[in-house]
Parts: C-alpha cells; sequence; structure tokens
C-alpha cells in the first residue's frame, strides 16, 4: 500500500489500466478476424516513426499516431483491394518501421538511448501527458465499442452477412484500424514497441478461451489484461524487474493457466 | 411482378476467363427457383453479383425492378452464404447474434419460435450441429423480414432429419409467406421436387425452366445420361 503513495505508480497504475482496458477490447475482434498479428506490424511502423520524431524534433505523439493510422488504413486499403494478403502487407509494414528507424539511427546520432526506451517502454515512466493522452485512448475505445457494438459483432462474425444486413464493411474496417493504431501508441509507453502486441493479443485471447459468449469473452479479456498490468507493476516494482517483460510474463501465466483450466473436466 | 431480372450478365475475376458468360434468367415474385451446376459453374459467384459484393463487366441486374446500381433496400434480401470462415474460438452465442441484427424484439422472438431455435439461443454458434447453424443463419437472414431470399448450398452435410426439417421450413416461407426464394444446390433430387423453375448454370444458362423438362438437360451437364429420370 506505501507503494500506491507514488506520484509516479499512481500514474503508472492509472494509465496501465486504461491502456490495458483498450488493448483487450481491441484484440479481441483482431483475434477473432484473424487479424492478430496487426498490433505488431504498427507497433514497429510507429518505431520508425518515433525515430523520424527524434530526427525533425517533433511532438512524438502527434507525429506517430498519426503516422501509424495512415500506416494502418493503407494496410487496410491493401487487403480490401485484394491487392496483397493482410498477413503480408502487414509483415511489409512491420519490416520498413523498423528498418526506417534503424536507418535514422545510422545516419543521426545523439538519441539513441532515447530512441531505444520506446522498444521496450515504462510504466514507471509515464508523464501527465502520456496519462492524458492515455485516457483519451480509452474514452475513443468505449465510445466507439458502445456505438458500434452490434455492426462490429455481426461483422467479426461474418462479413458478407453484415454487408446485406445493411453494414457499411468499409467504415467499420477502416475505422476499426484506425482505433487499433491510436491504442497502440498508447500500448508503446507501457511495454514497449517489441511488446505491445502482446498486451493486444494474449489477454484477449485468454478471454476468449476463458468465455462462453461474445460479451463474457470481452469482460474476461479486460479483467486479466487490467490484473496483467498491475500485478506486473507491483511485482516489478518489488522485485526490480522490467515493467514491460513483467506484464507480459504475468498475461502469459495467466494464458497457460486458462489453457489448462478449460481442458480440465471441472463440471 | 420480377423480383430479379439478369439481362445478358458477364463476369471474369482476371479479365480473361469467363465466369459467367451471357447470363440470362429471370425470377417472378413467390418463385422457388433451384439452381444447380456442377463445381466452378458460377453459382456463388451469381449470388455475389446479386448481393453486389461483384461488379460485372457488362449486363444488367434489375432487383425489384430497379437497376441493381440504384437499388438501396438490401434488408428486403435475406442471404444465407455457402460457407461460413468463423474463427472456431468465435465465443458469440446464437441469442448475441440475432440480437446483433435484430430490428424488433418481436419479430425476433416469433423467429425463434418459428424456427424452433429456442432452446440453443445460449448455446454458441460454433458448438452447434450443421442443421442447427443453419437454422440460426436463416434466422439472421429471415431478421429483417426480407422479401427474398438467397441460399448458398444450405443442405450440404446436413443428415436426412435436418435436411427435411430446413426444406420444410423453406417451403412454408415460399408458400405461406409469399417469400421468393432462389437456392443453390447439389441436391438435384430435392430441387428438382420442390422447385418451381430451374435454372442450370455451367458458366452459361443450360437451362431454364420448369423443373419436369430440366431431367435432360441437367444429365447432359453433369453427365447422369439416364440416372434422373430412372432409365440408366
Amino acid at each position: 500500500m506505501e507503494l500506491l503513495s507514488y506520484d509516479f505508480i499512481q500514474r503508472g497504475l492509472l494509465a496501465g489500466i486504461l491502456i490495458a482496458v483498450s488493448t483487450a477490447l481491441i484484440g479481441v475482434f483482431l483475434i477473432l478476424r484473424r487479424f492478430a498479428f496487426l498490433g505488431a506490424g504498427l507497433s514497429h511502423a510507429a518505431f520508425g516513426s518515433i525515430a523520424i520524431s527524434f530526427l525533425i524534433n517533433a511532438d512524438i505523439y502527434f507525429t506517430t499516431v498519426i503516422f501509424t493510422v495512415l500506416i494502418a488504413n493503407l494496410i487496410e486499403f491493401l487487403t480490401q483491394t485484394r491487392k496483397v494478403p493482410g498477413d503480408t502487407a502487414i509483415a511489409v509494414i512491420f519490416s520498413s518501421g523498423m528498418a526506417l528507424a534503424v536507418i535514422i539511427l545510422g545516419i543521426a546520432k545523439g538519441f539513441g538511448e532515447n530512441l531505444f526506451s520506446y522498444l521496450f517502454g515504462n510504466i514507471l515512466m509515464v508523464s501527465k501527458e502520456e496519462l492524458v493522452y492515455s485516457f483519451f485512448v480509452f474514452l475513443l475505445t468505449m465510445s466507439f465499442l458502445l456505438v458500434f457494438y452490434k455492426k462490429l459483432l455481426i461483422t467479426t462474425f461474418s462479413e458478407e452477412i453484415a454487408r446485406v444486413k445493411g453494414v457499411n464493411i468499409s467504415f467499420i474496417n477502416y475505422a476499426f484500424v484506425s482505433l487499433t493504431a491510436v491504442v497502440i501508441v498508447a500500448s508503446i509507453k507501457a511495454v514497449g514497441v517489441i511488446l505491445a502486441s502482446s498486451l493486444v493479443v494474449i489477454p484477449a485471447m485468454t478471454g476468449i478461451l476463458l468465455a462462453n459468449s461474445f460479451l463474457m469473452s470481452l469482460v474476461y479479456s479486460c479483467l486479466i489484461s487490467v490484473l496483467s498490468v498491475v500485478s506486473g507493476i507491483f511485482v516489478s516494482f518489488k522485485y526490480d524487474l522490467p515493467p514491460s517483460g513483467t506484464i507480459v510474463g504475468i498475461s502469459i501465466l495467466a494464458f497457460i493457466l486458462s489453457f489448462v483450466l478449460r481442458k480440465l473436466p471441472l463440471k | 411482378m420480377r423480383i430479379v431480372e439478369v439481362k445478358n450478365l458477364n463476369f471474369s475475376y482476371d479479365g480473361r476467363y469467363k465466369v459467367l458468360e451471357n447470363v440470362s434468367f429471370f425470377v417472378e415474385e413467390g418463385d422457388f427457383l433451384g439452381i444447380v451446376g456442377p463445381n466452378g459453374a458460377g453459382k456463388s459467384t451469381l449470388f455475389k453479383l446479386l448481393l453486389r459484393f461483384l461488379k460485372p463487366q457488362s449486363g444488367e441486374i434489375l432487383l425489384f425492378g430497379k437497376r441493381i446500381e440504384e437499388f438501396r433496400d438490401w434488408k428486403s434480401i435475406g442471404y444465407v452464404p455457402q460457407r461460413l470462415s468463423v474463427e472456431h474460438t468465435f465465443p458469440g452465442k446464437v441469442k448475441e447474434l440475432l440480437f446483433s441484427v435484430s430490428r424488433d424484439k418481436r419479430e425476433t422472438e416469433y423467429l425463434i419460435e418459428y424456427l424452433r431455435i429456442g432452446n440453443i439461443l445460449d448455446k454458441q454458434f460454433t458448438k452447434l450441429s450443421g442443421g442447427q447453424q443453419q437454422r440460426v443463419l436463416l434466422a439472421i437472414a429471415l431478421s429483417s423480414n426480407p422479401k427474398l431470399i438467397l441460399l448458398d448450398e444450405p443442405t450440404t452435410g446436413l443428415d436426412i432429419h435436418a435436411l427435411n426439417h430446413l426444406i420444410n421450413i423453406l417451403l412454408d416461407l415460399n408458400s405461406n409467406h409469399r417469400k421468393t426464394i432462389m437456392m443453390i444446390s447439389h441436391d438435384i433430387g430435392t430441387l428438382l421436387k420442390h422447385s418451381n423453375k430451374i435454372l442450370c448454370l455451367n458458366r452459361k444458362v443450360c437451362y431454364f425452366g420448369n423443373p419436369v423438362d430440366a431431367i435432360e438437360f441437367i444429365e447432359e451437364v453433369f453427365g447422369l445420361r439416364g440416372i434422373l429420370d430412372g432409365t440408366s
């Protein structure tokens, strides 16, 4: 409890919970639409954008959000027009982001250490601005899901059926990948570029495994995600471990546990 | 009234190989049109063109008398797709799916009773049998109270009881509820027995007309001479 008296712990916990809920919610839809790898692709693309921001001395969040949203829409465009398979488009974007960052690191000196800090993130170093951004992302995610829940559900079930039912598939898909991009940028601060997609995929998959309805898969995903982040922060602080790795490690344990529980005859 | 009218329809996925060539036919209100043809004959592609998932290279499609480009009343069409590529871990329950497309609670409750799916509402869709899944898909298709229902191979993989149940529902919808039905199936016997019109498709229209005269043409397309009419 003494830990909670620290400002940075309070900020980290609050931002962590907001990010955990946002990533878990979009994660369920991404997995069920076989688009789970999108998170990894976007976070690595974002890394390229963070490098650009350092190079041109621009606002990191603003630049990265714009860049990542554009990239997410490009992936969706390539997938929708069937020019390139979705996973291939993501793989290209993934590599391009990292390549861009490596090139910029090579030609410009002086911000390498700062840039590398984004690879692994640190939830305990969240600034007030970053907390505000996390809150904005949380509000955006909740509002989007509340407004479009039914449409997202039927689109996740079958795009063809949703289209016949009058759902504007193009709008839903472009809006959803844009939201994913915004959430991914927020999660980079919590767990870094490399592990950002873990926060999107692992708690969501655990929730799906445990749930017996769509709604409950969202609820369980959020609970597991929040539990992983909160316990990860405390464990990492107590044992002096990196928070990002600890958070993801705990979420993996929860996944394994749920997988085992599902196989046990509990009735 | 002609619900669907297709005139000289041509379609190709790659711009070279024609999947549909000069296809013309029509469906009148109250018809039960059976669509048959071998694999790759363009049957599912035809449905995708009617639903505007795809755009034809040339030709004309009229839905409820309107050119498809100007047609907006998609809720008057119900669609049961051939194969769903639902993720096997999809956790959605039947009632979640139904209420996600429901316009009116009472209509949905009527559908649940009509299709006898009340006992599976709390089950996950992916854990249902083939017959139960087909009834749920039909319920979703009927949820907007459509005048026209397109069914793409709904009988595939069903046992005889599930098949009979589905066919009885379709016949009731057709005769007692005035629903116009277009159904693709490889179950030629069922279609010949219950449809009032047959469209035999093999990229081109091989036959379009009443089921009695369709047998000879279908035998030719499928290489089944003498089998369907029992003369072999």
